[in-house]
């Protein structure tokens, strides 16, 4: 089956939530990550500064692991640039295939809606995503906010203190609560953290 | 006569002021929407690729992306829009100056 490669890809790595579904135009995205019982993979190509495409893989920990794969198209839907702040709102929608670990896979729909604001100490955002198919049917839901201890300038390290709650339909856990780290610089991202149960959470990210 | 020496005139200054100047200028560029530099770093890329740019600095704090045009060669404020545009931010003003690139960056 097409999604076996990225059943060993998401094995052999930890992935991340869609922090960037669109970048600057020309640009590639990759994003990597998981946040407890959810595992993410994506790689986008953004054709203009308002529309990226590409490939979206997801795992859920469970009793029954599930997988999802396939391609995605996310849409800047709206931008506020303002001197000191931006706000943005973005969807995706994609199919692909998913199902249990294991079992086979059928046709399945992914979206996404995110909303963020964020100036150089404060930071908010909310998350919504589905995936559907005969045999998988998935929410993930989160909210984050943050605060930067200092005002980083374009070429210096950027750090961020980052709380997120984050629920997945069907998990036992209710409601993850997460606190996090994040750096970045240049391209570079990477997010450190945990849920209060104690499960890893490390978001990794590159523009190129 | 007269008419056409003002005309010729006009017309020659025109051409000047379109022509690239014979020294290096310095570009302050103001834009809004720059918070973030994972996302900014389109801005470097755009313009970096520009043959007249010799040098680009990014200042969060004033808001600036400073450009350094080469020896003979400019860039439109139509080009810096567009650039500006394609990296997902908005143009707010552009200002050709005299100080140097480093005197600017400097602040």
């Amino acid at each position: 089956m097409k999604i076996i490669p990225f059943s060993i890809l998401l094995a052999a790595t930890v992935a991340t939530a869609a922090a960037h579904p669109v970048a600057f135009e020309g640009a590639y995205q990759l994003m990597l990550g998981t946040a407890g019982s959810v595992q993410n993979f994506e790689f986008y190509h953004s054709y203009s500064s308002k529309a990226a495409w590409g490939l979206h893989a997801m795992r859920f920990d469970g009793d029954e692991d599930e997988i999802f794969t396939g391609v995605q198209h996310n849409w800047l839907l709206k931008r506020w640039n303002l001197p000191s702040s931006q706000a943005n709102v973005y969807a995706g929608l994609g199919a692909g295939l998913a199902g249990e670990v294991g079992n086979g896979a059928s046709p399945a729909g992914v979206g996404f809606f995110r909303a963020d604001y964020e100036t150089r100490r404060v930071y908010t955002a909310f998350d919504a995503k589905w995936v559907e198919s005969a045999d998988v049917s998935r929410g993930v839901f989160s909210a984050a906010a943050g605060i930067a201890p200092y005002e980083a300038e374009f070429d210096q390290l950027n750090t961020w203190l980052i709380l997120q709650v984050e629920h997945v339909t069907g998990m036992e856990d209710k409601l993850d609560i997460i606190p996090k780290v994040r750096f970045f610089k240049g391209p570079y991202f990477l997010e450190l953290g945990s849920t209060l149960t104690g499960k890893l959470v490390v978001n990794f990210m590159i523009h190129f | 006569m007269k008419i056409f020496s003002i005309v010729s005139l006009l017309a020659l200054t025109a051409t000047l002021a379109h022509a690239a100047p014979d020294r290096v200028v310095t570009v302050k560029t103001t834009v809004n929407g720059m918070v973030c530099s994972l996302c900014a770093q389109g801005i470097l890329a755009h313009f970096k690729k520009h043959p007249a740019i010799s040098n680009v600095h990014i200042d969060f704090t004033r808001k600036l992306v400073l450009l350094e045009e080469r020896k003979g060669k400019s860039i439109t404020d139509e080009e810096i829009n567009e650039y500006i545009k394609k990296s997902g931010f908005e143009l707010v003003k552009v200002e050709r100056v005299k100080e140097s690139f480093d005197q600017v960056k400097a602040g």
